[in-house]
């Protein structure tokens, strides 16, 4: 059984609203496919004009090589398996009962079941873990069991492709994974193709084999998890600042959500970096905090594999590296001041200091000496910090000297008054 | 449940034939069941052609009659409740629910009215059914939206004609004088007085609605589950609540016109039968045949003998032992009945 399955400049609209404005995708056997999206981003609406539920305005659906229009209902319903949101009254049918309604496409009108019905319904139900229940009544069940039972209903129908609306939106973690494991087997084992409409980013990640993440009635990005999940198309779409880390196990992109975005127009005011010297796991506080409170960062010269390093990297910042366990090399030394070089303003974080990174801290002179601010974190005090026979030491009273801004503790909001022009009407105290 | 459904659906007929026999029975005039059955056999198999003695006379030209058309009419309500509470998916609908049952009183009402010699032949159930099919006309033509019947407009639609006749009807009885108490009586339900000619009158409507109520029973099943998921099993579902409408609109409209507004049979039966033989609409339509055509011989019997020679108006009949029994169902079901 193959399928094929083709979306053409699909247009649809609620009265006035359009919701899908020109949506084009391709389908094949086998597929496993998200639609993710914001809320009102036309994610259902697209699976149920796939569903021949809705009717697009223009723009339409081939199922292989035929219009929807032009299938019949009953034959579309052989080809395709829905498992909707829900709705309807139930009344008390068994699921015994709900579930054999997924021959219904295949039956005679007056005609009875056949052996090979009963089979496919019993195999449904063991399929979907819901053989014990056949004989409770559909509204006694729980979230997760209802979900499970009209799954086995679709799995009823025989149907090499199965759309899903939402179908973990009401279950638990455990019962989300337990479907979506379900699904995966069936895609893999059964060679069936699935596309599903999900709001959790990270389960979809995990378990498509594609993304089309749609905003705004189009299709914004398509193709690979790694493709799709990137921390500027979230940025743009859901307007939150999120990290994207890979899943320990399978490095699939999994979303982490950070802030919500600034509003625009507040964004431009933060243009200016701040560039963060540390090391050891000393910037890492500063950083977290800057970057939360949206200030754009840099980073230098921190070693590969530091911890510095490894949040460096997570929040995505540009960063000077330098070897694991190397002292700072003169060129590694000199792209740190290029970074400072234009920069708004510069930060000392209370690292340790050794002969092989005394480099960092004159770095933060050379900041001092271009009239960039610069700010000094020295708690615990530079002396008790100074591994490189008192350089460091001698070094801290000369930025002393010259001006730094010595602070016991972060102050952000000096940070922002400081970066933020002075008729600024965003006042961020 | 299978073993309970076949059960209940072999011995619902047995209990009608049962049901029909005492009930034919019963009056001034007491026969024998025996007696009954053996008047009902000779002029079933033809050879009782002319009625020789008083009780075949009162039996064939009197009770049977009025015994077999408060069986359809019985069916019919209760039929058409189970329809509609299917359809428009809401336990409280009833034949009387979209207003095609005012519209038969509003032509009923009309014809007692402006038709001096109404009250003979069959003047009122033909006024009647037109004001049904009217009411039918329009409740669709409101009820539907690009084509399609959106279960709560039709129910909005529904509600705002049937508010609107009872409106005309009151204003009608205002006008009435003295043919007030008639169209009172009319409007309360009573199946006196209504000899054969009646029975044939209602009994194509009946039938017609029956066959396409059974043909999508399995389609209705689907649409219970939610319209979309219907349509992604394969259901016509607009085809089918267009359908499922008008026959039921149909058999609402042929008892109504025949007998007036007989309350409760519709909207108990449907919900009794359904607790005792489960959702699905392929027992659950012949089990409502049956439970609602028992129902109002029973209580029919009831009305005419119990003040006898008075009658009690069916309707207030209904409603005053219906409501007891299904209380009994309900309390007894209610861990377990959802609709």
């Amino acid at each position: 059984m193959s399928l094929h399955v083709e979306v053409k400049n699909l247009v649809f609209s609620y009265g006035s609203e359009t919701v899908l404005d020109g949506v084009s995708l391709s389908l094949a056997q086998g597929d496993f496919i998200g639609i993710i999206g914001p809320n009102g981003s036309g994610k259902s609406t697209l699976l149920k004009n796939m569903a021949a539920v809705l009717t697009p305005d223009s723009g339409e659906i081939i199922i292989d090589g035929k219009a929807l229009a032009h299938w019949k209902r009953r034959n579309l319903a052989r080809r395709m398996g829905v498992v909707g949101q829900g709705g309807g009254a139930g009344f008390n049918f068994t699921v015994e009962e709900m579930v054999a309604m997924g021959r219904y496409p295949y039956l005679d009108r007056f005609g009875s079941f056949k052996p090979a019905d009963r089979q496919a319904v019993e195999r449904a139900m063991h399929l979907t873990g819901c053989y014990h229940l056949r004989q409770r009544e559909i509204f006694s069940l729980s979230g997760g069991e209802r979900q499970r039972a009209i799954l086995a209903r679709a799995l009823a129908q025989e149907t090499p492709c199965l759309l899903l609306d939402e179908p973990t939106s009401f279950l638990d973690l455990g019962y989300q994974v337990e479907l979506l494991e379900l699904l995966q087997s069936l895609n893999q084992r059964e060679k069936l193709t699935i596309i599903v409409v999900m709001h959790d980013l990270n389960l979809a990640s995990r378990y498509c084999r594609k993304l089309f993440l749609l905003y705004r009635g189009q299709i914004y990005a398509g193709g690979s998890p790694e493709e799709v999940l990137t921390r500027e198309h979230i940025l743009e779409v859901y307007r939150t600042e999120v990290l994207i880390e890979p899943h320990p196990l399978d490095e699939k992109p999994q979303v982490i959500p950070v802030a919500a975005a600034p509003a625009a127009g507040s964004e431009n005011s933060f243009k200016k970096r701040v560039h963060l010297i540390g090391g050891g796991g000393s910037a890492t506080p500063l950083m977290k905090e800057l970057f939360v409170k949206g200030l754009s960062l840099s980073a230098g010269v921190l070693s590969v594999g530091d911890s510095d390093w490894v949040t460096a990297r997570r929040l995505g910042l540009r960063m000077v590296e330098e070897s694991p366990f190397s002292p700072i090399s003169p060129l590694r030394h000199r792209q740190n001041l290029e970074l400072i070089g234009d920069a708004g303003a510069v930060m000392l974080a209370p690292l340790y200091i050794g002969p092989g990174n005394l480099p960092n801290v004159e770095a933060a002179l050379f900041a001092l000496e271009q009239g960039m601010p610069l700010f000094v974190i020295d708690n615990p005090p530079a002396a008790s910090r100074d591994f490189a026979g008192g350089g460091g030491v001698t070094l801290y009273r000369r930025l002393h000297s010259r001006g730094a801004l010595f602070q016991n503790e972060l102050d952000v909001d000096a940070i922002i008054r400081l970066l933020l022009p002075a008729s600024s009407p965003f006042p961020q105290s | 449940m299978r073993g309970k459904r076949l059960l209940v659906l072999s011995i619902l007929p047995l209990l009608a034939a049962v049901a029909l026999v005492v009930a034919v029975g019963i009056g001034a005039v007491a026969v024998p069941p025996l007696e009954v059955a053996k008047i009902i056999g000779g002029f079933l198999r033809g050879t009782l052609s002319q009625p020789s003695i008083p009780a075949e006379t009162i039996i064939l030209q009197v009770r049977l009659p009025r015994i077999l058309l408060g069986f359809l009419i019985g069916a019919s309500l209760s039929l058409a409740g189970t329809a509609f509470q299917g359809l428009l998916q809401n336990p409280l609908a009833d034949p009387y629910t979209i207003g095609v049952s005012s519209g038969a009183a509003v032509g009923a009402t009309a014809a007692l009215l402006l038709i001096p010699e109404a009250s003979s032949g069959f003047i009122i159930p033909l006024c009647g059914f037109a004001g049904a099919l009217l009411a039918l006309f329009i409740v669709y033509k409101l009820g539907s939206v690009g084509g399609r019947l959106p279960v709560v407009t039709v129910l909005l639609a529904g509600v705002v004609v049937s508010s609107f006749l009872s409106a005309v009807i009151s204003l009608g009885m205002l006008l009435a004088g003295e043919q007030m108490r008639n169209i009172f009586f009319w409007l309360a339900g009573g199946l006196g007085q209504r000899g054969w000619g009646y029975l044939a009158l209602i009994t194509p409507y009946f039938i017609v609605g029956l066959l396409v109520l059974l043909y999508l029973a399995r389609d209705l099943n689907l649409i219970l589950l939610g319209e979309e998921d219907a349509l992604s099993l394969g259901v016509e579902v607009e085809r089918t609540k267009r359908w499922i409408l008008v026959a039921a609109s149909l058999i609402t409209a042929g008892a109504v016109s025949v007998s007036g507004l007989i309350g409760f049979v519709g909207l108990i039966v449907p919900h009794a039968m359904r607790i005792i033989i489960g959702p699905d609409h392929r027992y659950l339509f012949p089990a409502a045949l049956f439970g609602g055509g028992i129902f109002l011989v029973a209580t029919d019997t009831f009305a005419r003998t119990v003040i006898a020679p008075a009658e009690i108006p069916v309707g207030i009949v209904t409603a005053f032992l219906g409501a007891p029994f299904f209380v009994y169902l309900l309390r007894r079901h209610r861990e377990k009945y959802r609709f």
